[in-house]
């Protein structure tokens, strides 16, 4: 185990669902520096620290490091820019490193009132990442759209049917339904997804992420100063990434092997550095920007065999009700879409036993996954 | 709205001028013979920077299928196919399926390079092995 290990001490978020309804009806309540203040204060308010304590400052891939830094009145001795995972990992690296005592995670959207393209001509993310702006002169863009390429193959090529996808978003509903701060709360069938329309064939509107604002935003401590300051303490016991690079652009590693060698590495790395093995989470929470990433991460990390995810999630199950409990706030199809963020926070409520009637009983330790732009993430989080 | 543009790096330029006279190359790498798509300035096998533009057979076979039903592009209005073609050469490229499709699966179907004229330039498409598209149904189809 590391000489210095991190804890998460506070959480906090914007209201999500009071905003999306200003926005619906033509509002635009705050940009993105706003979010991001606003989810700032309420988890330094958790937190129960003083600003003082903070000495690094990680703001989401959305707003401007300085601004944020200036607007929050942040004077730090180390920081910089990073999305979700990235974030938690690299603060756990600033502390590890002694370069940062307790860094502040602060992360605000208007993606929804500012009418964010994530795909067409002027794509979100295309000039970072080729992939998603190379294949354009044939209409191929958007990021639904490769997961959609994606799933075509993995349907046929590991037996999952379209009803069996649809466990994904039936789930997530289900356990929207059971918290008051998520957008989509009215259950569906797997016969309402199998009857939604497609946007990018084979996934259906449901198999898609929402798109609202809002903010999210962490404080992280050092594990000893974690326990001294403030309020009971969530452990970060373990932290990996794998990038499979070559091939990326033309998809190689996703279409042939579904990123599946990547999650496998992370696998050993985080299992082997917490003493923990996929048995012992009590609750996954994967970074959903489409339904697919579901099934592909089950198989990655060993909670089934390969090929058997479609089998697990209608035999075993994936919800509250019954077998592994995953993306127990709805996630990014139904609570609400901050690229990441939202899922360490309720992480963060379930091992501290605050997620009301969500709540997985006696969970010790939670798995976040992610396999976002060319990079496979995982996190664990425990008492 | 607006149309679907073309990526036209300096490795790239190459490439869109082999297809405009419907024989695309690619750079294949003199050391190890690698084929480089997108083009670039090194090999991703082994390093080296030396290559020479090759002209692609034209077969390949479908990896995967899409069917878009929503829009993106002016140039691309729905439904429309986009298809990701493994190249006999090793590469895989995202095309489009033109002329008649497979009944079921279209995984694995063996497909065959033509071009077709879209906005002001010439691009590549596939269609299926043992259904050649004519050229004159390739205008049709543009």
């Amino acid at each position: 185990m590391a000489p210095r290990t991190a804890s998460v001490i506070g959480i906090g978020q914007t209201d999500w669902v009071g905003d999306h309804a200003r926005v619906r009806s033509g509002e635009k309540p705050h940009d993105s520096n706003g979010y991001a203040a606003q989810a700032f204060v309420s988890a330094l308010a958790d937190s129960g620290i003083s600003r003082n304590d903070i000495d690094g400052l990680i703001v989401g891939p959305t707003t401007a490091y300085e601004r944020v830094g200036e607007l929050l009145g942040l004077d730090v001795r180390w920081g910089g820019q990073a999305d979700a995972m990235l974030g938690v990992m690299e603060a756990c690296q600033a502390i590890h490193a002694g370069l940062a005592e307790v860094v502040a995670l602060v992360y605000g959207n208007d993606q929804r009132s500012a009418a964010v393209n994530y795909g067409g001509a002027d794509a979100q993310g295309g000039g970072a990442f080729l992939s998603y702006v190379y294949h354009a002169p044939w209409g191929f863009t958007s990021q639904g759209a490769l997961y959609a390429l994606m799933a075509r193959r993995y349907m046929q090529e590991r037996g999952m049917s379209h009803a069996e996808l649809g466990e994904v978003a039936v789930a997530q509903r289900m356990a929207a339904a059971r918290n008051p701060a998520a957008l989509m709360r009215k259950p569906i069938t797997i016969d309402d997804y199998l009857a939604s329309p497609f946007i990018c064939e084979p996934l259906h509107i449901f198999d898609y992420c929402l798109i609202n604002d809002g903010g999210v935003a962490l404080i992280v401590a050092e594990a000893e100063r974690a326990k001294r300051i403030g309020r009971a303490p969530v452990a970060i016991h373990a932290v990996g990434r794998h990038d499979l690079n070559r091939g990326a652009t033309s998809l190689e590693p996703r279409l042939t092997d579904y990123y599946q060698p990547a999650q496998k590495l992370v696998a050993e790395q985080v299992f082997g550095m917490a003493s923990l093995g996929p048995g012992d989470m009590d609750a996954l929470q994967i970074y959903d920007s489409f339904s697919l990433h579901i099934p592909l991460a089950l198989e990655g990390y060993g909670y089934c065999g390969t090929g058997e995810a479609g089998k697990f999630m209608r035999e075993h199950g994936i919800s509250l009700a019954r077998g592994l409990p995953l993306n127990t706030g709805g996630g990014h199809l139904s609570e609400s879409y901050m690229q990441g963020w939202n899922h360490q926070i309720e992480a963060v409520r379930q091992v501290r036993g605050e997620a009301g009637e969500r709540q997985v009983p006696n969970c010790r330790h939670v798995h976040y996954s992610s396999d976002v732009a060319g990079k496979a993430v995982a996190i664990i989080y425990g008492r | 709205m607006a149309n679907a543009q073309r990526i036209l790096t300096l490795y790239d330029q190459p490439m869109w001028e082999s297809i405009q006279r419907e024989r695309m190359a690619l750079p294949k790498c003199s050391h190890c013979g690698t084929f480089r798509y997108p083009p670039g300035p090194v090999c991703a096998e082994c390093n080296s920077l030396d290559y020479a533009w090759t002209e692609i057979s034209g077969e390949g076979k479908i990896l995967s299928w899409v069917v878009f039903h929503r829009q993106y592009f002016e140039d691309h209005p729905p439904p429309y196919n986009v298809i990701a073609v493994r190249l006999a050469e090793g590469p895989i490229v995202v095309s489009n399926l033109v002329g008649g499709e497979p009944e079921g699966s279209w995984i694995d179907q063996p497909v065959t390079i033509t071009y077709r004229p879209h906005l002001n330039r010439t691009q590549h498409a596939f269609s299926l092995a043992d259904h050649p598209t004519p050229k004159s149904k390739r205008e049709e189809h543009a």
